[in-house]
């Protein structure tokens, strides 16, 4: 690909949520079994991923991300590269926590630096309170660090933009009908019933550009049947910014965690408007006290001095 | 064939009698059908049969032929399901007997499916399912309370309109007819009463306003039904219409249509011609700016991003001069043609107009210098007499000049390619705007990392426990736009939190501060109270008691500036230990020699001898600095005594007696001195 010969969109700032973290499971004869060639000392397996929410590919945006672990573990520095529809993750053994490095790098038409996360890897039960650290430790014995996080990109190039805010479809799953069946939607709909293939994304986004008349109408008739679609599961499309409306298993981000969340963050404002009201009585009621006694001491003072005089 | 066409064209004589078969055949089509007189008439007609005869046998003959047993009628009970008395009312109709089942079917107008024989319920009505309603909105009262508030409308009032609405079916014309809210029933007795004079009068709405409250509502509800995001694109559609409707627009387009409506034939033809004017003019001023901005691209200088080094030594300069002016040339004669040819000429000598700029531009980057210039040489005389650029700065100077035009145009033609994206796109590809932006990719938590590295680390560490006081994790769940803003909200709150319980510990530290003093004072007061009876039973002396007024005031001056030192040093440890050694010190002096103390203090705050007790002083501390060296402060009454003892054994009587002002006064010096150096060992 050329360099981006376009501007940043002024003003324009553009999101996409994405998933990453730690999954740990420590070794066990039955569920999971040391393989060969694992140090002795080594107790857990772990794996850290950057991944789309709902797994839902970002490899449009994300062209690759570097794992910097331990330096005790050999070949420490892992960069990943992307492939379509596939997480971005390492999997190793070890038996100890450390903070990870992850490094994203853009796809080279958002012209963008590469960016760090940190993020600090979990093999034991972790928690504030014994009760969530049991809770943890029953569910299966995988200890689950993940978190939600969202990149955003301010003032896009120009040709990044239009990547960004074309071509969302349905995830990609086999769909019931070949490409003639659906409604005739001729060379538009083919190509979104055939999201598998990778050179079709690109195409597709680009004959949204350029399509006209005719081909315009056929993309929004397609895009209509995919927004139906999706609305039905509660998922989300590829190469959106959507957030699932429910949560499923694996899937814990969605709008009902960020609708708790924000119920949660409430709660606490409501607490914490009624903690300053209180205080604020105390510190007038404090003020007060302090100013009696002042006065008081003044009044001792101007006592003494008084006889003093005589 | 064809020769008896052509016989018959040529008119002659055709040898063979016979008529086109062709005809024959069509003729012979419907004669077998005709039977008695009909044919007869059929036949006198000849070859153009005659239509009516053949018509009216058929029809007579198909009246005769249907001849089956006469359809049964029988007058069959109905209801009407769209009436809502519960199927009381009971019509009757004729219909068709269906005891045949294909006969039943045949009928176009018959009932609808359920009408099995034996069904001795009554057939519902076929125009029951003309029947519909249409769906109004519905909202409870707290979903009023919280989404529907207007200030121009109450929720009856919205109320009476939705039901008008729904008893209308939305048929604005008659709901605005009809509408007629009055904010309270009025009385039944109009007539009689003054009452009416007090109510409030009855708003006039107008049909938009009808219409946009209710379109308001509407898509209020909508969305509280179902987020935009998620809506599917004609539910969407329908919502965003809902939601951009504007009454003033809607006032102003039905007045133009009445207008246009009532205007006369005179009037409509000057309004032609008005707007072919209005075309004419519009095509000119095109005209005009675009000879503007040849103009302008005519004026362009070259950017002045590249190295300016060449040019600042007088050679570079002249190159430079004459560069301009060459390319300045190349563009007026290039321009000339292209202005006077049409646009399809010009795109047609697209290379040859490389360099003025246009639709040109891409191509001439393309293209390579040198070959632009080849081509421009061999144009005319005029460009051959130019000079050939040898310099690299040269060369730079036109490719550059063509490069910001074609930034230019590139941004130009670029701004309208940019979709402009729909509100649900928008929320699709989560895309927002926003006045100021640091360009660059981030993340939304990075805001929250910045809220923290605001603060120092002592503040960081009081946030942190204030937060977890409330059961706030230390990281949130989901960092989305809304999560991240109602985090910096409840961040503010809790900043202003942690700032009133700092201050209020300021304020608890003052005020232990001030009840200490209060304590302090308090004290020291009953002990002032003691030592005046003490002094008022031993008073000996006269004048004695005004010298123990003072020491007391003394005594309570000094207590302030250990206060103060409290104050100043309050973690100390050593201070108030010092504090307490003096207070026990004057404590002792008090118990044990009230007098002697009452005396000395005196004596030292005795005007008349100031200077001789100071000079004695200036010995004294001395001497008890050599004395108490080895012995420590809490030992200030001991060796106040000692040193008594060792100086002046009389002094000592004479102190317990209290009578010899000489004695009196040494004594003085040396209790001040001890009280100094007690001082001096607090410090």
């Amino acid at each position: 690909m050329a360099p981006p010969t376009g501007k940043r969109v002024k003003g324009v700032q553009i999101f996409r949520p994405f998933v990453y973290g730690t999954t740990a499971k420590p070794f066990d004869e039955k569920t999971n079994p040391k393989p060969p060639g694992v140090p002795d000392d080594h107790t857990h397996s772990w794996t850290v991923f950057v991944k789309g929410i709902d797994d839902v590919d970002i490899t449009y945006w994300l062209r690759r991300v570097q794992f910097k672990l331990h330096e005790s573990i050999p070949n420490h520095v892992r960069m990943i590269e992307g492939e379509k529809g596939k997480p971005f993750e390492v999997h190793e053994t070890g038996w100890g926590e450390f903070e990870i490095a992850i490094k994203l790098y853009y796809v080279p038409e958002s012209a963008e630096k590469p960016q760090t996360l940190y993020h600090h890897l979990r093999l034991h039960p972790y928690g504030r309170t014994e009760a969530e650290k049991e809770t943890m430790r029953l569910a299966g014995g995988e200890i689950i660090s993940w978190a939600y996080e969202e990149q955003i990109f301010n003032e896009p190039y120009e040709p990044f933009y239009e990547m960004l805010t074309s071509g969302a479809m349905p995830p990609a799953h086999p769909l019931p009908h070949g490409p003639g069946g659906v409604g005739g939607g001729g060379a538009a709909s083919s190509a979104a019933s055939t999201p598998t293939q990778p050179g079709h994304h690109k195409s597709n986004s680009k004959s949204s550009i350029s399509g006209g008349g005719g081909k315009v109408k056929d993309k929004d008739k397609d895009k209509d049947k995919e927004v139906q679609m999706i609305r039905s599961e509660g998922g989300v499309l590829e190469r959106s910014a959507m957030i699932p409306l429910v949560n499923r298993p694996g899937q814990p981000f969605s709008r009902e965690t960020e609708q708790v969340e924000i119920k949660k963050l409430q709660e606490a404002m409501v607490k914490v408007e009624e903690m300053v009201k209180k205080s604020k009585e105390e510190v007038q009621r404090k003020e007060a006290r302090l100013k009696e006694l002042k006065a008081e001491a003044a009044a001792a003072a101007a006592a003494a001095g008084a006889p003093a005089g005589k | 064939m064809a020769s008896n066409d052509l016989r018959d064209v040529l008119n002659l004589p055709s040898d063979s009698s016979t008529p086109r078969p062709a005809k024959k055949q069509k003729t012979a089509g419907p004669r077998p059908n005709l039977k008695g007189l009909a044919r007869e008439v059929q036949n006198l007609g000849g070859d153009n049969p005659i239509a009516i005869v053949p018509e009216v046998s058929f029809y007579k003959k198909r009246r005769f032929a249907s001849r089956k047993p006469a359809a049964r009628w029988e007058l069959r009970p109905f209801t009407n399901s769209a009436r809502n008395d519960d199927g009381a009312l009971v019509l009757r109709h004729w219909r068709r007997k269906t005891d045949h089942g294909p006969q039943a079917d045949a009928l176009p107008d018959g009932p609808p499916a359920p009408d099995a024989p034996g069904d001795d319920k009554p057939e519902d009505s076929a125009f029951a399912k003309f029947n519909v309603k249409v769906s109004v909105p519905e909202y409870t009262d707290d979903q009023y309370k919280a989404n529907l508030q207007n200030n121009d409308w109450t929720k009856e009032e919205t109320d009476y309109l939705m039901e008008l609405c729904r008893d209308f079916d939305l048929r604005w014309a008659v709901i605005w007819d009809r509408y007629d809210y009055a904010p309270e029933p009025p009385p039944d007795e109009t007539g009689g009463h003054g009452f009416t004079a007090v109510m409030p009068a009855p708003r006039q709405r107008s049909m938009e306003d009808l219409k946009a409250r209710y379109y308001e509502v509407a898509a209020k509800m909508m969305a509280v039904h179902k987020p935009a995001q998620y809506m599917t694109r004609p539910e969407f559609e329908l919502y965003e219409m809902m939601q951009n409707f504007n009454p003033e627009q809607e006032r102003r387009r039905k007045e133009f249509a009445l207008n246009t409506m009532a205007r006369s034939r005179d009037e409509a033809r000057e309004e032609e011609s008005l707007l072919l004017e209005i075309k004419r003019i519009m095509a000119r001023t095109e005209r005009f700016n675009e000879e503007r901005r040849e103009l302008y691209n005519r004026l362009d200088f070259p950017a002045t991003d590249k190295d300016i080094a060449s040019f600042k030594s007088s050679a570079g300069l002249q190159t430079l001069l004459q560069n301009l002016m060459s390319t300045d040339k190349s563009k007026k004669r290039n321009a000339g043609p292209e202005s006077a040819t049409t646009a399809a000429a010009a795109a047609a000598t697209t290379a040859a107009t490389a360099t003025s700029g246009g639709g040109g531009g891409n191509r001439r980057e393309s293209v390579a210098a040198s070959s632009s210039r080849r081509e421009s040489d061999a144009r005319g005389p005029a460009t051959s007499a130019e000079p050939t650029p040898t310099t690299a700065a040269s060369a730079t100077a036109p490719s550059g000049s063509t490069a910001a035009a074609h930034k230019k145009k590139g941004s130009a033609a670029q701004q309208p390619e940019r979709r402009k994206l729909s509100a649900q796109e928008e929320q699709v590809y989560g895309v927002s705007y926003h006045d100021r932006l640091g360009s660059g990719p981030t993340f939304r938590y990075e805001r929250i990392n910045k809220l923290y590295s605001h603060k120092s680390g002592q503040q960081q560490l009081r946030m942190t426990n204030a937060l977890a006081e409330l059961d706030v994790p230390p990281r949130l769940v989901m960092p989305t736009a809304a999560v991240t803003a109602q985090f910096e909200q409840l961040w503010g709150a809790v900043t202003t939190l942690v700032d009133l319980r700092k201050v209020s510990d300021k304020l608890d530290a003052e005020i232990r501060l001030e009840e200490a003093k209060k304590a302090e004072r308090e004290k020291a007061k009953a002990a002032a109270e003691g030592k005046e009876s003490g002094n008022g039973g031993e008073e000996g002396a006269g004048g004695k008691d005004k010298e123990g007024e003072k020491k007391k005031e003394e005594e309570e001056g000094k207590e302030k500036e250990a206060e103060a030192g409290e104050k100043k040093e309050e973690k100390d440890g050593e201070k108030p230990q010092d504090g307490t050694g003096t207070g026990t010190g004057t404590g002792a002096d008090k118990d044990g020699k009230e007098s002697d103390k009452a005396n000395a203090t005196g004596g030292d705050a005795a005007p008349e001898g100031a200077e001789a007790s100071k000079a004695a002083a200036g010995d004294a501390p001395a001497d008890g600095g050599g004395g108490s060296g080895a012995a420590d402060a809490d030992a200030d009454a001991a060796s106040i005594k000692e040193e008594d003892g060792a100086a002046e054994t009389a002094v000592e009587e004479g102190d317990g007696e209290g009578e010899k002002t000489g004695h009196k006064r040494s004594a003085s010096v040396l209790s001040a001195g001890s009280d100094k150096s007690s001082k001096r060992l607090k410090k």
